[in-house]
């Protein structure tokens, strides 16, 4: 069962490029099919857990390619499940102005396979293997346009990324020499005996592995890939670069920082102190950026930035409630990015235009968009009542609650990069329902809201994001059980 | 009980449904409905006031241990009234005012958005609910103060965004800390830091109540963070501008009585650093504030100067932390919320009829509409503080608590600034006077002609003076009515 | 005695026959001998791993029964089949990917030369890997070089034959130094069969005798074999020849030549100096830094360059690097890994080198990265197989490069002091390999507007196709069924010493 969910998506990736269809209509049709079923068979899947880890191969000695289904594969799973059949479909439509839509299906539709792969991995050769491969499917996306900017993108994104592996895969040999496995168990397999007197030596290739695999989660300095990936069709870069594969890459952090390395082993070391005050000066310089930046697609990529670096804090803190801070902001960002993005991309598609000062009084030619893209950037900011100010609050009472120094540092963090968000999401709300007096409306004559396909993704995050906002109550009780090892 | 939430809910949801509607082809349909809308709210929240039988009204939990909740105290009862009052007086003087502005129905709806939003904040009864709606204030009130769409209009209704969000934000990372080291969220007289969990902890949650002080008081354009206030106010339409000064403004008072006299309780500050820091800038504020008006020249932001100044000597009453400095402190919120909007109102009065907005033009204008300008005239004198007004009584308590006080140094300071600053006060608003009503001798009389503003806008003035000057002759009601909320809270 | 314990000798012998009787031959005929040869050592091969593997010790096979000192013995354990198996289907899946090739290239009446050289090639490579004697080593690595000249030298251009010159002038420097040292160690000890000398170097050292001559030796024979397999810094010769001969030479040089010297030293190690003297001396740190900086000048000249078939030549530079890296840690597991990185490198970089030619061809020959834009579209397995290569020169698990990757770090965390340089060098050099092969990558799978070369189908080359579809798999296998092969090994480097 778990791996048919990781290979469905994969062979149905394949099939894609080799069916020749008659109409665009029966691929979307296809596609949009196998892909709810498989979300489908994921949401069972979560459900009806397999007690054991399913082996796939064995690699030398005790490593070997392995899947479960535990309280994190859980969260990301199913988020990613969740999201995947309305970015298919938003890319649908997307994608009509786009050219090579088959080339483009192919490796999206594979990316949700190797994502879910990432997911439901059992221990960290794994979740490592998949890790890489998310890098190689994706980059076929990012250079879809072939420009040349995109080829110089997707070459950087390439570059990074195989390099933070690299350092990645440092603390996988470490953990393969000092762990008692690598399967992931909750509280870290560490085997204190082996370790002896090479403490330091341990912490250091823990924030050697926490850089390597922050490459992916657009940790400063390893961010700058993340911007320019932004050429990508926009459904990748929201999808993609929102959520699947940077929150692969916080994903991977928290399970080397909780089920590999153990929190015991870390907490209160030099180690964490490193780590949390580089995810906190992401934080800050992630939006600062953002603030600066005039391209849309790229200003919500620095927040992107900024907002992976609140999970990694969430992470960093090292306690139950920090993971539940994380998870929390994990699967509440994906929402409220995924949105933002959606509505980007619905103005790119509609009127072409890409830059913020284009934006003025685009709020009356598309109400529904920019209504949309402000209830994401409230919620961002983290206004009550939004999604976002849940996810904050955990984060910002689990550092509360660690009495960690640091960490109260990092609250301040959280609260400059909320003003910042709200700079640069606002302005550009302000700009869209306010152009000014002697704005002159006819030059957006022709502009209106996309058709179907796209809102109806955006309504459904929408709702999501109030409702989270709202009624969180059941999510977070369902991470603190994760966090504490229920599943 | 739930008149509460029908009277948060009610304008809000009928603004955003104004707000939705498509454009009406008539206009007076739309000044119909939004008075209609005003007066219905105005009437729910009395209703909601006499209806209250104390307790809590519990909505729903936003996280486990974060419930939104509301309840009515004496405080509440206040700085409601005011607002119901402010609020309907500036609605009907914009049917006539927003006449020669665009966009009308915008300008309704987020007027009565913001309202309910005010009315929610007042009846918070727990910080996270009154945290929810300070920020709501800020998102929703935005588009009152750059509805006039000048570059001038944004770029200050931006400030005015990112210095509330800042402020509102450095409260936020105080609420951190309360609901770690705090035993409730819900404001309670007298505080909730309990002496258990606070234990060994005090220098830092001090640090955490300044740094909420610092952040609340963005609202009311404490000094460091008041540009915000002297760039938002003066751009706004005239009646936004009043409702801004007089009520948004008083938002952050009100979060500053919350925050000291609910959340950390006046035992806990009295005495520390803190205080004396917090009088300092208040204090400093008062000064900067009269003399920055006093060198203004346009009225509209000589008002939003004077308002920076005269929100800080409230909040000056709330530092000193005993009885006749509350008193004069709560006296000042009612007195400076009816005044300072008159005078908005009238200010904008003589916008609309003239177009004159600096001082030195105005010259006969006293001639021209003299209703308006004797209205403007004990206006002025209210907020002076010349006896029998209202200014009168505030700033006597207010001395006489700062006197009473035994803090070294500010005991006497603060009095003495207070008289240089009313002395400052008179300088800036009887110009005003005095160039209306005797213009000189080579005015010309022949081209005088009377410009009296209609009753629409005549009736909502003469309100305010009438308020203005009624709470001056016969205080005591509310004096008692204070003193029954400060035992508590003291 | 069993029978199979002859194999060894009479594959040694077969590969000589077979290159005098081919001289002799027309080419197709002298194609057919070569194949059929190469299969037959194959199947020897097989024959003696599984015989060594059953028996689970190394014999000794004493040359016409003469005793030591004055007769030949050879000497096989489970590494020396499972090496030469090895060696023999790189050389057969090179040659047939080249075959088109070699007939473009190489004059019509020097074809059956090439393969006299192959066969000759062969026959140095093989008693390389089992000859138990210091000096008939020394003369097979002379026919070694030789016959690698002739191979560089045999498409006739200038470049050739500069690259064959620098070649063959490194090459004899390095033979050069390693007689000086087998010249010494006879002088120290009186012997050439390497068990004897053996004992005499153990001797030698407790007794704490002729300290610094024995450092001298164990340091030339080293660096005289450090320059023949083209270790940093001594590598300036490599780029030439393997990027202008022609591609089955090029393939087979990089990946099987260099390796047979590495090889030798690494018995030399063993079963000469003896791990633990060789260890002592500080010639092992040496080795080590060489390699590390091997690891990461490769790179950087590989990201410089521009020409495909040179950039892949600078890349060896690197792997060889990694090789004495693993050699140069100096512990069990660092060897291991070494010895697997020997089979993984010849695996992929000769699959690199052969898919590399299917896209210069449809590039109108040219090797310049710019032309080669989009030329995985016009050649679709060779560039399924380049990317293939390339993946696994970058370590991607699935491929065997990961896996050797793995080894490496697991022996670099093992070991105490050179654990940082050794992981902070492996992640450096892995981003670089990441640069220049994925920059490769992405530049053959854009697409270039303008049909300015036209693209081949697959029937135009079955066996090619069939040659790179067989690298792929033998990457695969390594990659994914790697722990036997692995345990091959470390017990193959047991019946060494």
């Amino acid at each position: 069962m778990i791996l048919l969910v990781i290979a469905i998506p994969i062979i149905a990736g394949a099939l894609i490029s080799l069916i020749p269809f008659k109409e665009r209509r029966h691929m979307e049709i296809l596609l949009e099919i196998l892909v709810i079923v498989n979300s489908l068979l994921v949401l069972y899947l979560l459900v009806h857990r397999p007690a054991h880890i399913v082996t796939l191969a064995n690699f030398t000695g005790n490593l070997s390619i392995g899947f479960k289904v535990d309280g994190m594969s859980m969260v990301f799973a199913g988020l990613v499940a969740s999201l995947w059949p309305f970015a298919t479909l938003y890319a649908f439509e997307y994608m009509t102005k786009e050219e090579h839509e088959k080339i483009f299906f192919t490796f999206f539709t594979m990316t949700y396979g190797v994502t879910l792969g990432i997911a439901l991995s059992a221990n960290l050769l794994t979740m490592y293997f998949f890790y890489e491969l998310l890098t190689l499917v994706t980059v076929p996306l990012v250079m879809h346009t072939l420009t040349r900017e995109a080829i110089l993108a997707s070459r950087k994104y390439l570059y990074y990324s195989l390099g933070g592996a690299a350092f990645a895969f440092i603390g996988l040999i470490f953990i393969i020499i000092y762990g008692s496995s690598t399967d992931f168990v909750l509280g870290g397999v560490l085997d204190l005996e082996k370790i002896g007197d090479r403490t330091n030596v341990l912490l250091l290739i823990y924030v050697i592995a926490f850089m390597g695999f922050g490459v992916k989660a657009a940790v400063c300095p390893f961010n700058s890939w993340l911007p320019d990936a932004g050429v990508a069709p926009t459904p990748v870069t929201a999808l993609l670069h929102a959520v699947a594969v940077v929150k692969s890459g916080a994903f991977a952090i928290m399970r080397l920082t909780y089920y590999s390395f153990g929190t015991t082993f870390l907490k209160g070391t030099w180690a964490q102190t490193t780590v949390m005050l580089v995810v906190m000066f992401t934080i800050v310089y992630g939006c600062s950026r953002g603030v600066k930046e005039t391209h849309l697609k790229r200003r919500l990529a620095y927040s992107t930035i900024s907002n992976l670096s609140y999970i990694l804090f969430g992470v960093t803190i090292m306690t139950p409630l920090g993971m539940v801070g994380a998870l929390t902001h994990l699967v509440f960002h994906a929402m409220m990015k995924i949105s933002s993005f959606f509505c980007a991309g619905a103005v790119m598609h509609q009127s072409g235009k890409h830059y913020v000062h284009e934006l003025d009084g685009m709020g009356y030619k598309m109400p529904r968009v920019f209504g949309i893209f402000t209830v994401s950037s409230l919620a961002l900011m983290g206004v009550p009542g939004f999604a976002g100010f849940v996810s904050k609050w955990n984060l910002a009472t689990a550092a509360v609650e660690s009495g960690n120094g640091i960490a109260y540092g990092g609250i301040a963090c959280l609260l400059v990069s909320a003003l910042l968000t709200a700079i640069y999401m606002l302005t550009i709300v302000v700009r869209a329902f306010f152009p000014g007096k002697d704005f002159d409306m006819e030059t957006l004559s022709g502009i209106k809201d996309p058709n179907w396909k796209m809102l109806v993704p955006l309504f459904v995050f929408t709702i999501n994001m109030i409702m989270l906002g709202l009624w969180s109550a059941p999510f977070v009780n369902f991470f603190a059980d994760v966090a504490a090892g229920v599943y | 009980m739930y008149y509460i939430i029908l009277s948060i809910l009610f304008p809000v949801l009928s603004g955003i449904c104004l707000l939705v509607r498509k454009e009406m082809k008539n206009r007076r349909n739309l000044l119909w409905t939004t008075g209609i809308l005003l007066t219905i709210t105005g009437v729910l929240v009395m209703l909601s006031l006499y209806t209250w039988q104390g307790g809590m009204l519990a909505l729903f939990n936003l996280t486990p241990r974060l419930p939104i909740l509301f309840k009515i105290d004496e405080v509440s009862v206040i700085f409601a009234v005011m607002a119901v009052i402010i609020f309907l007086c500036a609605g009907f003087f914009s049917f006539v005012y927003m006449k020669h502005e665009d966009k009308e129905k915008r300008y309704y709806g987020f007027y009565l958005i913001v309202f309910g939003v005010l009315l929610a904040l007042c009846f918070a009864g727990n910080l996270i609910t009154f945290y929810l709606f300070f920020e709501m204030l800020t998102l929703v009130s935005m588009p009152l103060v750059l509805h006039s769409g000048t570059r001038e209009a944004i770029m200050a209704g931006l400030k005015y965004l990112f210095y509330s969000l800042s402020g509102a934000y450095l409260a936020l990372f105080g609420l951190y800390f309360i609901e770690r080291y705090g035993n409730t969220l819900t404001f309670s007289p007298g505080g909730v830091i309990s002496s258990q969990t606070a234990a060994g902890y005090g220098a830092m949650l001090l640090g955490i109540a300044f740094a909420m002080l610092i952040g609340f008081g963005v609202k009311a354009g404490m000094f460091p963070m008041h540009a915000w206030l002297l760039a938002a106010h003066p751009v706004a339409p005239a009646p936004a501008s009043a409702v801004l000064s007089a009520v948004i403004a008083k938002a952050g008072v009100l979060a500053v009585v919350r925050v000291v006299y609910y959340i950390f309780g006046a035992s806990f500050l009295r005495g520390t650093w803190v205080q004396k820091t917090w009088m300092a800038l208040t204090l400093i504020t008062i000064l900067m504030g009269s003399v920055l008006a006093y060198r203004e020249p346009v009225l509209k932001k000589r008002l939003a100067y004077s308002t920076v100044s005269q929100v800080s000597y409230i909040l000056f009453g709330l530092s000193v932390m005993n009885t006749d400095a509350l008193t004069g402190g709560f006296l000042h919120v009612l007195c400076h919320g009816f005044i300072k909007a008159g005078l908005f109102l009238c200010a904008g009065a003589i916008i609309y009829k003239t177009g004159k907005t600096r001082v030195e033009e105005f010259r006969g204008v006293g001639k021209e509409m003299p209703i308006l300008m004797w209205c403007y005239t004990v206006l002025s004198l209210g907020l002076i503080g010349i006896p029998p007004m209202c200014g009168f009584v505030s700033k006597w308590y207010l001395a006489k608590g700062a006197l009473a006080s035994a803090l070294p140094g500010f005991w006497w300071i603060g009095p003495v600034i207070l008289l240089v600053s009313a002395l400052l006060t008179a300088g800036y608003l009887l110009p005003v006077t005095i160039r209306g009503f005797f213009p000189g001798a080579d005015y010309e009389y022949n081209a005088l002609e009377k410009k009296e503003p209609s009753w629409l806008m005549m009736v909502p003035v003469l309100i305010l003076t009438v308020l203005s000057v009624a709470i001056g002759l016969v205080p005591n009601e509310l004096i008692d009515y204070l003193w029954q909320m400060i035992e508590k809270v003291l | 005695m069993d029978f199979v314990q002859n194999f060894p000798a009479v594959s040694i012998l077969l590969c000589l026959f077979a290159g005098i009787i081919s001289s002799g031959l027309r080419k197709k005929a002298a194609r057919s001998v070569n194949i059929i040869l190469i299969l037959i050592v194959t199947f020897l091969s097989v024959c003696t791993l599984f015989y060594t593997m059953g028996t689970g010790e190394a014999f000794v096979y004493v040359m016409g029964r003469f005793p030591a000192p004055w007769g030949n013995e050879i000497r096989a354990g489970v590494l020396g089949p499972l090496m030469a198996l090895f060696f023999c289907v790189i050389m057969l899946l090179s040659l047939e990917g080249g075959r088109k090739k070699l007939v473009d290239e190489v004059e019509e009446e020097k074809t059956f030369l090439y393969y006299v050289l192959m066969d000759l090639l062969l026959a140095s490579l093989l008693a390389l890997i089992y000859t138990n004697d210091l000096f008939t080593a020394y003369v097979f690595v002379e026919i070694n070089t030789i016959a690698a000249c002739g191979l560089i030298m045999i498409r006739q251009n200038g470049r050739t034959i500069e690259a064959a010159a620098r070649y063959m002038i490194m090459s004899l420097l390095g033979s050069g130094l390693l007689l000086m040292g087998i010249c010494m160690l006879y002088d120290l000890t009186g012997h050439l069969l390497m068990s004897n000398i053996r004992e005499q170097v153990i001797y030698l050292y407790s007794a704490g005798e002729y300290r610094i001559p024995l450092l001298v030796t164990i340091a030339l024979m080293s660096v005289g074999l450090a320059i023949k397999s083209a270790l940093f810094p001594f590598h300036a010769w490599l780029p030439d020849a393997y990027g202008y001969s022609t591609v089955s030479s090029a393939a087979v040089l990089s990946s099987l030549v260099s390796k047979g010297y590495i090889l030798l030293l690494i018995k030399i190690i063993y079963r000469v100096i003896g791990f633990d003297v060789f260890y002592n001396s500080r010639i092992i740190d040496v080795l080590f830094a060489f390699g590390l900086m091997g690891m990461i000048f490769g790179s950087v000249s590989a990201i410089r360059e521009n020409d495909v078939r040179r950039m892949i030549a600078f890349s060896s530079v690197a792997q060889i690097g990694y090789i004495y890296m693993g050699i140069g840690m100096g512990t069990q597991a660092g060897m291991t890994a070494s010895v697997f990185h020997i089979l993984s490198h010849a695996a992929t970089k000769s699959l690199l080198f052969i898919a590399a030619i299917g896209l210069t061809d449809v590039s109108g020959g040219s090797r310049k990265l710019v032309e080669l834009t989009g030329a995985a579209y016009r050649n679709k397995w060779a560039g399924a197989a380049f990317t293939v290569g390339s993946l696994s020169m970058v370590g991607v698990p699935l491929f065997s490069g990961f896996i050797s990757k793995l080894l490496f770090s697991q022996a670099a965390v093992q070991n105490g002091t050179k654990m940082l340089p050794a992981l902070i060098v492996l992640g450096i050099s892995t981003i670089l390999n990441a640069i220049y092969f994925m920059k490769t990558v992405i530049r053959i799978y854009t697409p270039v507007e303008s049909g300015k070369y036209k693209g081949i189908q697959f029937m135009k080359m079955k066996r090619y196709c069939l040659t790179l579809v067989c690298f792929v798999a033998l990457n695969v296998i390594l990659g994914v069924f790697s722990q036997p092969i692995v345990d091959l090994i470390e017990q193959g480097l047991v019946m060494f010493s």
